[in-house]
């Protein structure tokens, strides 16, 4: 059990440091033995003219002494730079009756009115406003800093709020600044100091955000740099990518770290190009992958079911965004499912894994070779938004260092619910032979073949070719059969997801415990193919819940529920949805849960 | 080396090709077996790669490594393969539409990288395997599926188009003039570099007025002692010769302004390649063990 859990955030013009004083305040929580989840938030424009809506950048912290599995539904206490962010925030609703918002009143005179109708607005919503101004000496730092620097302010008012000591928060601000010259850390350092005086005419209830420091070592990790590392210790040694949001970051990553560990980056001239690469490197034996988001989803499709039919290995790791089309850059969505199970023309048989959290990020890379290298079939790894750029603490996780596709531990593959393949494996062609393999020379192609690799136009050769492909995912539903199930197995409720949901539902099953009400959770980290049992699964429940995060009404089901219904024939009716672009919220699931537990509070 | 280790032009043959009779990729099959007999290219370190089209079923002939992959985007496919794997002769097969229409961003982008490995270009003015549409190189008038009036506008020029890319070796030949198209071929395989090779190819089915094969009057030849590709003047009675210096890069963009009734080598510079760039600065990295992966994201 937890002695705190909070959630706060801090928001300001983009381009002014939020996200910075954010990784400095995570880095000492964690020192304090603190859990911690942090969401960006971050616009999808570069820097946005200030003071606009648009231009709104910062971080949610969610921080307990008890592991963290998701952001959460509401923040506590917000710290907004001027009116126009907090009236765009207000708009999102995350907050709760008792939460208190500390406006910067720097920006007052140049809008009076409008500053006391919003803060108004917010009393009206029952938020507690405290207004806050900067001291003579911050400002005057702020100024010699040509404007920069309030973010240290913030994060002064952050570390006496609470209770994070000024010293450790010093020396990481030192260490994070490490490039600056004396004089300038020294100006950040006294502004930092001046917000934490100023916390102190502040009469809030103090938190102390203190956990019990570890005894093992603790990481602080974001999905994609997860992933990135991930793809390394997985035996990757090539990537080739094209720049795209959510998904870029992998990219840097690997531009950076991949050399050491003698892995070839290449950046392609398009999405296209970037999974062709991809395939010819795997074409020649080098294990490779490439990633991308929605818009660049949709233009790989024609190579992903190529690789499937010339049973070339290949990995593509879609990071989704809000959709459809160019959607939402910088918000989340699962809304891809379709496009990544049914993608591509013709039968296309694929893997669809996905990821349910940072350390699964470093993991899927492991599963996804061991897969598509033992059975030729391209295997797509879902992340998204919210879990590709989320930051979390954790234990340090084991890395590998995997040579051969054939020695990836199977602890690995149980976590995503499957157990190694021991069946004989059949492929379409029967020569597998790579380039160099003297006296096996073969000829690949997107056209049919029969068994010999050669082009075949005949209603057998057709057939069997699809035969075996599908067998090929017959063979992935058998052993996928360990399928984790959080809470109670004997509950008449069951709420079921996928991929990123993970957190949020563990979060309700520990709510409905917390409340003596006995629910399951579910959550799939492969959805194609989907576990052999899933119907026997799923009957045992009276109730079955799907929540993703995608649009669904009742003439339009969510993607998944979709899923679920055609492949078990089972009536799920309940559905929590939602396209807003934010993170499933816990609270949505519970009311609606709750309504299904009759005679049940909340 | 013994003597059944030789590789002879019969060793490199597979099926039987399912061109029409009378199609131009007929000689450049035979043209590349002999390159590869010539060369004595090991035939499991040879790949062809190619994209969609009739040019699109030369791997399917050549005993060698092949990948027949989609519409457009061979280069893709042997970027990745040229970077892993610079051991390996990599040929790139690709036709008029493949090349420059669906591929033409990749085909740009294959000769700014420089990739290393010889890239030809089959141009029979035609789409051919799709059924007589007009291509990017269909000459200003033709009738076609598509444009049944007389195609709209005037043809890309594929000299200028790479010259104008960068690119640090072009060169123009006709499949069915079997020495110049060697010789062509040969200077391509020796130069480091994407070694840009237009072919002239005949389509009988969909459009034999193309290229009037049996004629010579249309044609001019580039001719230099030093790097050009020696012409057969009997077989050539009534072409056009002219002395050019590939080294030049002013008079190979003027020069090529009458493409395609001008042969020969436009173009060769010598310049760095992506693919052996990128490798370079990996292997001259300091190296980690990978047990060090995660040290740095420790807190």
């Amino acid at each position: 059990m937890s002695t705190f859990n909070t959630r706060f955030e801090l928001l300001m013009d983009a381009g002014n440091g939020a996200q910075k004083a954010g990784d400095i305040l995570i880095k000492s929580l964690a020192k304090q033995g603190c859990y911690v989840f942090i969401e960006p938030i971050i616009p999808a424009e570069i820097s946005p003219p200030k003071r606009t809506s648009y231009s709104m950048s910062g971080v949610v912290i969610r921080t307990s002494d008890a592991p963290v599995t998701c952001i959460g539904s509401q923040s506590d206490l917000m710290i907004v730079e001027h009116e126009i962010l907090l009236k765009r925030r207000l708009e999102d609703k995350e907050f709760a009756s008792h939460s208190t918002v500390l406006i910067d009143m720097t920006d007052e005179p140049k809008a009076k009115d409008d500053y006391q109708s919003i803060m108004q607005e917010a009393r009206n919503q029952s938020l507690t406003v405290i207004p806050i101004h900067l001291t003579e000496i911050a400002k005057q730092n702020i100024k010699l800093m040509s404007g920069n620097g309030r973010n240290m302010f913030y994060l002064g008012l952050l570390s006496n709020l609470y209770n994070v000591p000024a010293d450790l928060l010093h020396s990481i601000i030192r260490q994070t600044f490490r490039k600056l010259s004396d004089d300038k850390l020294h100006l950040n350092i006294e502004i930092f100091n001046e917000g934490a005086i100023v916390a102190n005419s502040i009469s809030l209830d103090r938190l102390e955000l203190k956990g019990v420091p570890k005894d093992n070592q603790q990481m602080l990790l974001d999905g994609n740099t997860a992933m990135a590392l991930g793809l390394i210790d997985s035996g990757i040694r090539y990537f080739s990518g094209y720049p795209i949001t959510p998904a870029s970051s992998i990219m840097h990553t690997l531009a950076k770290v991949f050399p050491n560990y003698g892995g070839i980056l290449h950046q392609a001239e398009d999405e296209i190009a970037a999974i062709g690469a991809a395939i010819g490197s795997y074409y020649g034996g080098t294990p490779s992958a490439t990633a991308t988001s929605g818009p660049g989803f949709s233009l790989k499709q024609e190579f992903i079911g190529f690789a499937m039919a010339a049973e070339i290995p290949l990995i593509v790791i879609n990071v989704q965004r809000g959709g459809p089309s160019t959607g939402l850059p910088t918000r989340t969505e699962q809304s891809d499912l379709f496009a990544a199970a049914f993608g591509s023309h013709g039968d296309s048989t694929k893997i669809v894994l996905s990821v349910s959290n940072v350390q699964d990020c470093f993991y899927a890379p492991h599963v996804a070779r061991y897969l598509t290298e033992m059975l030729k079939l391209p295997v797509i790894i879902m992340s998204d938004y919210q879990t590709s750029v989320s930051y979390k603490v954790f234990d340090r996780i084991q890395s590998y260092e995997i040579q051969d596709a054939h020695s990836i531990p199977e602890s690995i593959l149980n976590r995503f619910g499957l157990s190694k393949i021991s069946e004989a494996i059949q492929y379409v062609k029967s020569n597998q032979s790579l380039p160099g393999e003297p006296e096996k020379m073969r000829r690949i192609t997107g056209l049919n073949t029969s068994e010999d690799g050669k082009v075949a136009y005949s209603s057998e050769s057709s057939q069997r070719a699809h035969e075996i492909r599908n067998e090929k995912m017959a063979l992935v539903r058998r052993v996928y059969s360990s399928v984790n199930c959080i809470g109670s197995e004997s509950a008449d409720i069951c709420i079921i997801g996928w991929g990123s949901s993970e957190g949020t539902i563990i979060e309700v099953v520990e709510h409905f415990k917390s409340k003596d009400i006995s629910v399951a959770g579910i959550c799939l980290k492969i959805v194609v193919p989907l576990p052999e049992n899933i119907t026997e699964i799923l009957s045992k429940y009276q109730k079955v819940v799907t929540v993703e995060t995608a649009y669904g009404d009742d003439a339009n089901w969510t993607p998944f529920a979709t899923l679920l219904r055609a492949e078990t024939l089972l009536p799920i009716e309940h559905c929590v949805s939602g396209a807003t672009g934010r993170p499933l919220n816990p609270m949505d699931i519970i009311k609606q849960v709750s309504q299904l537990t009759e005679g049940v509070a909340i | 080396m013994t003597t059944e280790q030789l590789i002879t032009m019969k060793d490199l043959k597979t099926e039987d090709p399912r061109w029409c009779t009378g199609c131009g990729d007929y000689s450049i099959l035979v043209g590349l077996r002999k390159l590869l007999v010539k060369y004595q290219l090991e035939k499991e370190n040879t790949v062809n790669i190619s994209g969609i089209g009739c040019s699109g079923r030369i791997p399917h002939y050549l005993n060698t490594y092949g990948l027949h992959g989609i519409h457009g985007r061979a280069v893709p496919l042997a970027t990745g393969l040229i970077m892993t794997r610079p051991e390996l002769k990599v040929f790139i097969h690709s036709g008029d539409g493949d090349s420059l229409s669906i591929g033409g961003n990749h085909l740009m982008h294959g000769i700014h990288k420089n990739l290393n490995c010889v890239y030809l270009l089959f141009d029979n003015q035609i789409y051919g395997l799709t059924k007589n549409q007009t291509s990017p190189t269909t000459a200003h008038g033709h009738a076609t599926e598509t444009q049944p009036e007389g195609s709209y506008l005037k043809p890309i020029n594929p000299i200028r188009f790479a010259i104008g890319m960068g690119a640090t070796f072009v060169a123009s030949t006709a499949e069915w003039l079997s020495q110049h198209f060697l010789d062509t071929v040969d200077k391509a395989f020796n130069h480091n570099g994407f070694s840009y090779v237009h072919v002239a190819q005949r389509c009988p089915k969909y459009n034999p007025e193309a290229w009037r094969h049996k004629d010579s009057d249309w044609m001019t030849f580039l001719t230099h002692e030093e790097h050009g590709i020696p012409i057969d003047t009997k077989r050539l009675p009534d072409a056009r010769l002219v002395d050019h210096d590939p080294t030049h890069l002013e008079s190979a963009f003027k020069i090529s302004e009458n493409v395609p009734q001008v042969m020969g080598l436009f173009y060769k510079t010598d310049t760095v390649c992506y693919d052996q760039e990128v490798r370079a600065r990996v292997e001259a990295t300091h190296k980690k063990d990978l047990s060090q992966l995660l040290d740095a994201y420790v807190i």
